[in-house]
């Protein structure tokens, strides 16, 4: 370039950096407004965590690991040592991994048959299962407690169509009560972790449906049709070409559906036994409940936060080797 | 076994008729192609054939045992799809050996199947390979290998050669035939390319609007065309509409000399390959004076467009062949030998519209 044309081209450049600019004025300014609001607030819990509780006042802040050993080992360490707050994670962890797989496995089949009706019943069902997920949790939650209270749901209407008194005549009532699904008199739902985790598997079952429509959608029904022709029958071609094709999808909605239901409070609160509550119902105690115990709580959210990065990070390897294989 | 054997096949989607009593025999060890235009029912003929359609009627016999009510998985014949439909989560290797797994063949046995197999599609180097890792033609050949591996009693193709380009479609047709001349396995290739069918079958069903229009050997076809859609599907055809009168067929106001099979004052369809018809100073009959209007050189063949007292036409010519070279505008005589004439009867209005719609 000589040097006259480097003259001329020169307030062209100037001119060209000029919106360069203004977009990157941009981007600063969204990420200023997404670390405001996703970074900040973490932050906060997490700072809080190593917070102080005054008996008897509210907290202050503080650098102290007493929080964190407090959930691990219980506030008396070491002279005495108590797990109930990783039992508490524990429940968490069982009713978001059995409801999520329950949702998913059920969700499954009924997608993919589905995705095989015409356009206009696939639309139809679409709509009425989108229209579903405007309902609250709080909404969901009290048609199940209507549904499986002890007065007034299926147990009165097992007792007044004879069903209870078929199931003592058979047997399975003593089955159910091993289970903790009867008083000696009739079959109960509530309290009880079966009404728990259906409860719970039912809230996101829309999700898993709208999760996995569009990868069912997409697969190639041939595949399926060369399968039988190389003599797979219909289980065979299930495991060995359509999962295979979905696996991607399945897992990653598995595991969205096991993060979003560790938060689960309602449907723990209204169904499960106090023994039984999960980490999120204890996170609520200490923040805004009985207790509060602000600090306590916020170790807790940031231990059932990692604990779902831990479990995200887990599955993201177990995909990857599965995927290498 | 001994053949495939189809009696009164049909089949019905809402009101319509897609398969329409289909008889068919399939020689065993044999080529045949299903050719006919797109909607003419040959897919959905091969897919009962392969169990993956019930009929709506008919039986399908294999040797003396039917096979109509027995599902896909349990006939075993082996397919190859239009799309392929392999499946992309393995390798070439374990998609050839996927009949062999599922049927409880050991690994071992299996591998060595599936390396003797992609051996036999040239494709032995490549068994390692993801499939979204091959080109076309490679995974045409996983396909036909993949459906070989249980050792199918009838082979079943499906539009195998669509996906392919026009280079690679000429080559993959040689190399199909000589491999299923080689195996002597039973086959049924669904085609609408005639070269196709002409390259491959050793005999042709021609469809249409879900019927059978004719069966033959490939040179029968189209030498022997048993009605005008034949005739104008299977290559190229000039042709008239006319009535028959004694000693022949009249066109407007031209007398071909010919002999109709038909009764007098029959109205008739009559059709000449392009290749028939001469443009010569030889005596003979029906030499109607003609004008050239277009001449197409194709390299291996001349093609002539005139106007003559029977309306437009075409005349081709091999390379080398026909003497003389003529040029736009010239006039000439072309000459209609009467043994080329190909008289049918002429289609009802319905069946006008229906080909019109095709």
């Amino acid at each position: 370039m000589t040097v006259a044309e480097h003259i001329e081209t020169g307030p062209e450049t100037a001119r060209a950096a000029k919106p360069l600019s203004a977009v990157r004025l941009l981007s600063w300014a969204l990420t200023a407004v997404i670390v405001t609001l996703c970074v900040v607030p973490f932050l906060l819990v997490f700072v809080i965590s190593f917070g102080r509780k005054i008996e008897g006042a509210a907290w202050v802040w503080d650098f102290t690991l007493a929080n964190y050993q407090r959930f691990f080992v219980g506030a008396l360490w070491p002279d005495d040592v108590t797990f109930l707050y990783l039992q508490q994670l524990g429940f968490s962890f069982w009713y978001a991994v059995i409801a999520s797989l329950l949702a998913v496995l059920t969700a499954l089949p009924f997608t993919l048959l589905l995705s095989r009706l015409s356009r206009r019943a696939q639309a139809a069902w679409l709509v009425f299962i989108l229209s579903s997920l405007s309902l609250s949790e709080v909404f969901i939650v009290m048609g199940w407690d209507i549904l499986l209270s002890n007065n007034s749901g299926l147990p009165a209407l097992f007792k007044s169509t004879g069903l209870t008194q078929w199931l003592k005549d058979t047997g399975w009532f003593q089955v159910l009560r091993d289970w903790g699904l009867a008083s000696p008199r009739n079959v109960k739902f509530k309290t009880s972790q079966f009404a728990t985790i259906l409860t719970m598997s039912y809230l996101v079952w829309p999700y898993a449906v709208i999760l996995l429509y569009p990868a069912l959608s997409r697969l190639d029904r041939s595949q399926s049709e060369a399968a039988r022709t190389m003599g797979a029958g219909g289980w065979c071609v299930a495991r060995t070409v359509i999962l295979p094709a979905i696996r991607l999808p399945l897992f990653g909605t598995t595991l969205l559906l096991f993060v979003f239901l560790l938060g689960t409070y309602v449907a723990v609160t209204v169904f499960a036994a106090p023994a039984q509550h999960s980490t999120a119902v204890a996170i609520y105690s200490n923040i805004r409940g009985a207790n509060l115990n602000a600090p306590f709580g916020a170790a807790q959210a940031v231990i059932l936060l990692m604990s779902a990065g831990v479990c995200l990070a887990l599955g993201h390897r177990i995909n990857t080797w599965a995927e290498a294989r | 076994m001994s053949g495939l054997v189809l009696k009164s096949i049909s089949k019905t989607f809402g009101g319509t008729r897609a398969v329409d009593l289909v008889n068919l025999s399939f020689a065993e060890g044999q080529l045949t192609a299903l050719l006919g235009p797109s909607g003419c029912g040959k897919t959905t003929l091969l897919r009962m054939v392969a169990g993956l359609e019930a009929p709506s009627g008919g039986v399908i016999l294999l040797g003396d045992r039917n096979i109509t009510d027995l599902p896909a998985h349990r006939r075993k014949f082996g397919m190859v799809f239009q799309s392929f439909a392999l499946f992309p989560h393995l390798t070439v290797r374990d998609n050839v050996a996927y009949s062999l797994h599922i049927s409880g063949v050991s690994r071992s046995e299996a591998a060595d199947r599936a390396g003797k197999l992609l051996d036999l599609v040239q494709l032995s180097a490549f068994g390692d390979r993801r499939i979204g890792q091959l080109s076309g033609g490679q995974r045409q050949r996983v396909a036909i290998a993949r459906a070989l591996a249980q050792e199918p009693e009838v082979f079943l193709l499906d539009e195998p050669m669509s996906a392919l380009d026009a280079k690679l479609r000429e080559e993959m047709q040689v190399e199909l035939r000589l491999l299923q001349q080689r195996l002597g396995i039973t086959t049924i290739v669904v085609t609408h390319d005639q070269r196709e069918a002409m390259t491959m079958a050793d005999s042709i069903v021609v469809m249409s609007n879900g019927r059978v229009e004719q069966v033959g050997s490939p040179q029968d076809i189209y030498h022997k065309p048993q009605n005008a859609f034949v005739a104008d599907f299977i290559g190229k055809a000039n042709f008239f509409d006319g009535m028959t009168v004694p000693g022949g067929i009249r066109i407007g106001a031209t007398h071909l000399v010919a002999e109709p099979r038909f009764i007098g004052r029959s109205l008739v369809r009559v059709a000449i390959r392009p290749e028939r018809a001469c443009l010569d100073e030889e005596p003979g009959a029906n030499r109607l004076p003609a004008k050239i209007t277009f001449v197409r050189d194709l390299g291996p063949i001349r093609e002539y467009h005139l106007e003559s007292a029977l309306g437009r036409m075409v005349v081709e010519y091999a390379a080398g062949e026909g003497g003389k070279i003529f040029q736009v505008g010239d006039t000439t005589e072309v000459r209609l030998p009467p043994d080329a004439l190909h008289i049918f009867p002429a289609p009802t209005a319905h069946e006008a519209l229906a080909v019109a719609a095709e």
